[in-house]
């Protein structure tokens, strides 16, 4: 396969979690990952605003990686989530696949940070490596289709480190105030959740 | 130090050879251009500008803009070369290189590949490139767009007017009569 050839692939709670918004109310959406049109496209068809983070560009990953844990890593995660509007509180988060680049650690303060600024009832969904046991060197950049039944992985192919696998006991620390709702194993090798918090 | 290049086939600078090198050189200030629909006012690579910039016509960055940006009637592009930290408000706004603070945009913003982009956007409609770079909010609720765009256009006019008077009276010493134009309508 290409390097950067693009694998599409099923991801079934994200597509329930995209066409489940309502078209009426209003939503704030917390994207960890790269902006998209598409991403933007299906999320515009309901009332959003949509805070991207895209962590793994602009030096987040390494940053929460290497920071202390404690007060500096707070202050890390901090500066790195965009500035918080009055009354506008999470209800969704894309977390991709970047919890599997962060050490638990940073994965739940970066976590408790968020839930800090969510609603309750709000939903992150991640995607985990679960079968593989490599992943790309850097965290993806994953595009829905026009429908958001698919999501579009660029660069799968690029498997270069171990991946952490983490188990769903791992993700109980690392998702932090989140707790799993639901899982699913999909037919990339990762493993998709739900958590709410 | 500006530039005014075509973009059209018909535009012609004859106006401006008999103007002295000085002069000349700023000439992309000015209000009167021939086939104006044709041209756009470029701030060039070398140029760094600290402070507010408004105007009535199309502007391409490629140099350094630090303050405020307000075309609120036209495009602005800000080229590859061009980095700004500024507040920007315009009629549609394209960004090729690299900007820090908050776009308003009328009708759309277009965030295209390579570009870095950090601060907030309020516009009906919003695209971005892949291998672009983006990180801040991006409003797309037309109520709150609708709103935040009429509360912008009045905070700038509002800005600008005060700015105005305060000139205005501090070289006459009394008030001059300014008109404030209402704010701009959303898409």
């Amino acid at each position: 396969m290409p390097p950067n050839a693009p694998v599409a692939f099923h991801a079934p709670l994200f597509h329930d979690l995209v066409t489940g918004l309502s078209a009426t109310e209003r939503h704030v959406v917390l994207d960890l990952g790269t902006a998209s049109t598409a991403m933007l496209g299906l999320l515009g068809r309901s009332r959003c605003r949509v805070d991207i983070a895209d962590l793994a560009h602009f030096g987040g990953v390494d940053r929460l990686n290497t920071t202390k844990p404690g007060p500096a890593l707070s202050s890390a995660v901090n500066t790195m989530l965009p500035i918080r509007l009055p009354d506008d509180l999470f209800d969704l988060v894309f977390c991709w696949d970047l919890p599997n680049y962060l050490t638990l650690d940073a994965l739940s303060t970066l976590m408790n940070a968020i839930a800090h600024r969510a609603r309750p009832g709000a939903v992150a969904h991640a995607l985990i490596y679960y079968a593989e046991r490599d992943m790309r060197k850097h965290p993806g950049r994953f595009v829905p289709t026009a429908e958001g039944a698919e999501l579009i992985d660029y660069g799968a192919a690029n498997a270069a480190i171990a991946a952490p696998r983490y188990s769903p006991e791992d993700l109980d620390k690392g998702m932090g105030r989140f707790v799993l709702d639901r899982a699913r194993l999909l037919s990339n090798g990762m493993q998709e959740f739900l958590f709410r918090l | 130090m500006f530039e005014r290049v075509k973009r059209g086939d018909d535009a012609s600078e004859s106006a401006d050879t008999s103007r002295p090198e000085s002069d000349k050189s700023f000439g992309a200030l000015r209000s009167k251009v021939t086939s104006r629909n044709n041209e756009m006012a470029v701030i060039g690579s070398s140029i760094q500008i600290n402070g507010d910039l408004r105007g009535d016509e199309d502007l391409r960055i490629e140099g350094n803009v630090t303050g405020t940006v307000e075309l609120k009637n036209s495009v602005l592009t800000i080229g590859k070369e061009g980095k700004v930290t500024a507040g920007v408000y315009a009629k549609s706004i394209a960004v090729d290189g690299e900007i820090k603070g908050d776009l308003y945009a009328t009708e759309r913003v277009s965030i295209h590949i390579n570009a870095r982009v950090q601060g907030n956007i309020i516009a009906p409609k919003v695209s971005i490139e892949e291998g672009a770079h983006f990180k801040g909010s991006i409003e797309m609720d037309p109520a709150a767009v609708e709103k935040a765009l009429g509360k912008t256009a009045v905070s700038i006019t509002e800005k600008s007017v005060a700015q105005t008077k305060s000139d205005n009276t501090a070289k006459t010493g009394k008030e001059a009569d300014t008109k404030v134009i209402p704010p701009a309508k959303s898409a």
